[in-house]
């Protein structure tokens, strides 16, 4: 089950290979020895779509709200709203003070939208092979854009979270400006590396979902079972200083562990996230994209008889 | 991997470092080719009857299917072919494997041009958005820019000829013949090198079909190449120059299309291979 295409322009090849890389010709498949394909075209065909990931990411969200009346507000509403469930459940049933009330409310809820964000990437990725079977079928390109699209589609329903959660607190602090939850501070600028990280975090997760999903149908179902007990051994609904001494290593062996406790130091503590969080958010996704690339590039050439 | 071009043919360099020469004149030169794949025959493929079996120390049956055996054809260009045969006899999966999506187990497809498919009715096309919206998706699919596509989505509009307004309504509330008409002028219209037509054709009504076959004597009069799959046998000999006919996933015949389509008619009538066939 392997092939490998090979791509040429058609005339005067040879001086024209690098000019027509993006448009290729003369295209030869057939089977190659090594379990994955050329990387570089594949690579390169990869990014020469990837305007096809993000329009169908755009286009499937249109889809998906089109006959909602809220719309797009139920991607706001909806983490938020279980935030607010999660905060009665933590704060006001074991009798927290209100200045405390607003720190931990803030901590479930960025905690919530980053993990919301890496959720999605993950379950809309892994369906998106076995969703996509009819476009698979007729046509052929990298099928990674596929869990890609759905990446760009997690962090397009994410984006709207962020100023929603500045609000929160920016309220929070003018009813009880003595909270522990900082302003506006130039820590913020980690933000945009950490949400980096979480989606390539979440896209290597969702590649190798994906692929399971094809040989494993019930994959994306068990998926929803592991995400709540996963959401459950996150440092959202506890906080990550609970943690001491050994008893550390849960929060960096939870590939959202490192992300959830930088994102609680920069939002809750006002402070940059420390070396050890850096590693392990750089490791968890680094690690992810590999596997999950490897496992999912290797096999993708089964997908068309599978589906 | 082009190592060199010589006068009349491209040479190429393979994975495996074997030569490749392609003829200018070719727009498809498909060499010993060879398509097996393997099927699991359990009718549940989940994780939960992987552990069941692994408790058990029982192996996943799988089926090995030989979908093409050992096929050479070479396709000029501005030619078109037509493939007839039974289910089963490997077409489908040719198609699939000339247009890249399914490997050679062994052998090799060399393919010179930009290829447009419609190889399952439907094309992947979402429901709840508008035929414009579903156009723009098909072609960015099929590796056009978005401005190439923006550019010719009246065009295709205007080809599937649909009633006032609907290119702009969700295809959910297009009949299954308007949905048929935009899938096939959004592959026609993606001016292709090659264009693989699975089963196709039958979209629409008689003016449409007609329009479509006058498309396709357009695209072979620019020398452009089509592959056609069909159970319309007499589409086959209308509008091909040769044929090939597959059976079990070997080509039986080779030739013109009117004595291909009658040597699988006979075959059709008495159920049984001719003669010469029978060793095959």
């Amino acid at each position: 089950m392997t092939s490998a295409p090979q791509t040429s322009g058609s005339n005067n090849a040879g001086k024209s290979r690098d000019k027509n890389a993006f448009a290729p010709q003369i295209q030869v498949f057939e089977p190659h020895r090594a379990s994955l394909p050329p990387l570089i075209p594949y690579l390169r065909e990869f990014w020469r779509r990837r305007v096809f990931a993000s329009e169908l990411a755009k286009f499937t969200d249109k889809a998906e709200y089109l006959d909602s009346k809220l719309g797009k507000v139920w991607l706001v509403l909806n983490p938020l709203l279980l935030a607010m469930i999660y905060y009665l459940l933590v704060t006001v049933l074991k009798g927290g003070k209100h200045n405390n009330g607003i720190t931990t409310l803030a901590h479930i809820l960025i905690g919530l939208f980053t993990f919301y964000f890496a959720q999605t990437c993950i379950t809309s990725g892994a369906q998106s092979i076995t969703s996509g079977g009819r476009l698979i079928l007729n046509q052929a390109f990298p099928r990674a854009l596929l869990p890609y699209s759905s990446s760009i589609s997690a962090f397009q329903q994410f984006l709207p979270t962020i100023p929603v959660y500045i609000f929160v607190i920016i309220i929070g602090k003018l009813m009880y400006p003595a909270t522990q939850v900082p302003g506006i501070t130039w820590h913020f600028i980690w933000v945009p590396f950490i949400v980096a990280l979480v989606g390539i975090t979440g896209f290597g997760l969702a590649l190798a979902f994906a692929t399971m999903n094809v040989y494993f149908r019930d994959t994306n179902k068990l998926l929803q079972y592991f995400m709540r007990i996963w959401l459950y051994l996150s440092p959202i609904l506890w906080q990550p200083e609970m943690l001491h001494g050994w008893h550390r290593a849960v929060l960096y062996l939870n590939p959202l562990g490192p992300t959830l406790s930088a994102t609680s130091h920069i939002w809750i503590d006002g402070l940059a996230p420390n070396l050890a969080e850096w590693i392990g958010m750089l490791s968890w996704a680094l690690l992810s994209i590999v596997l999950g690339g490897y496992f999912f590039i290797s096999r993708e050439r089964d997908f068309a008889v599978r589906i | 991997m082009v190592t060199s071009l010589s006068q009349g043919s491209a040479t190429l360099r393979s994975e495996s470092k074997a030569p490749i020469v392609m003829p200018d004149d070719l727009a498809i030169r498909i060499e010993d080719l060879s398509i097996k794949y393997k099927i699991n025959v359990d009718t549940k493929r989940t994780l939960k009857n992987a552990v069941m079996r692994a408790s058990k120390g029982e192996r996943v049956r799988m089926r090995t299917v030989e979908a093409v055996k050992h096929l050479t054809l070479d396709v000029p260009h501005g030619s078109v072919l037509g493939i007839v045969g039974a289910n089963g006899a490997g077409k489908s999966t040719l198609m699939r494997s000339i247009a890249g999506i399914l490997p050679p187990t062994e052998g090799r497809i060399i393919v010179n041009g930009k290829i447009s498919t419609l190889l399952a009715l439907g094309v992947g096309f979402n429901p709840a958005l508008s035929g414009r919206d579903n156009i723009i998706l098909g072609g960015l699919a099929s590796g056009l820019s978005r401005e190439e596509i923006e550019s010719k989505t009246d065009q295709i509009a205007e080809f599937a000829d649909l009633p006032d307004g609907f290119i702009d309504m969700p295809v959910r509330t297009y009949s299954s013949g308007m949905y048929g008409r935009v899938a096939f002028s959004v592959a026609v219209n993606m001016t292709p090198d090659i264009l693989l037509l699975d089963e196709a054709l039958s979209a629409g009504d008689a003016s449409f079909k007609e329009k479509s076959f006058t498309r396709m004597r357009e695209l072979c009069e620019e020398a452009r190449t089509i592959v056609i799959v069909s159970h319309a046998l007499a589409t086959i000999s209308e509008l091909c120059d040769t044929a090939i006919w597959m059976h079990k996933g070997n080509m039986l015949a080779k030739g013109k299309p009117e004595e291909i389509v009658d040597q699988y008619l006979k075959f059709l009538d008495v159920g049984t291979l001719p003669s010469n066939f029978e060793d095959m």
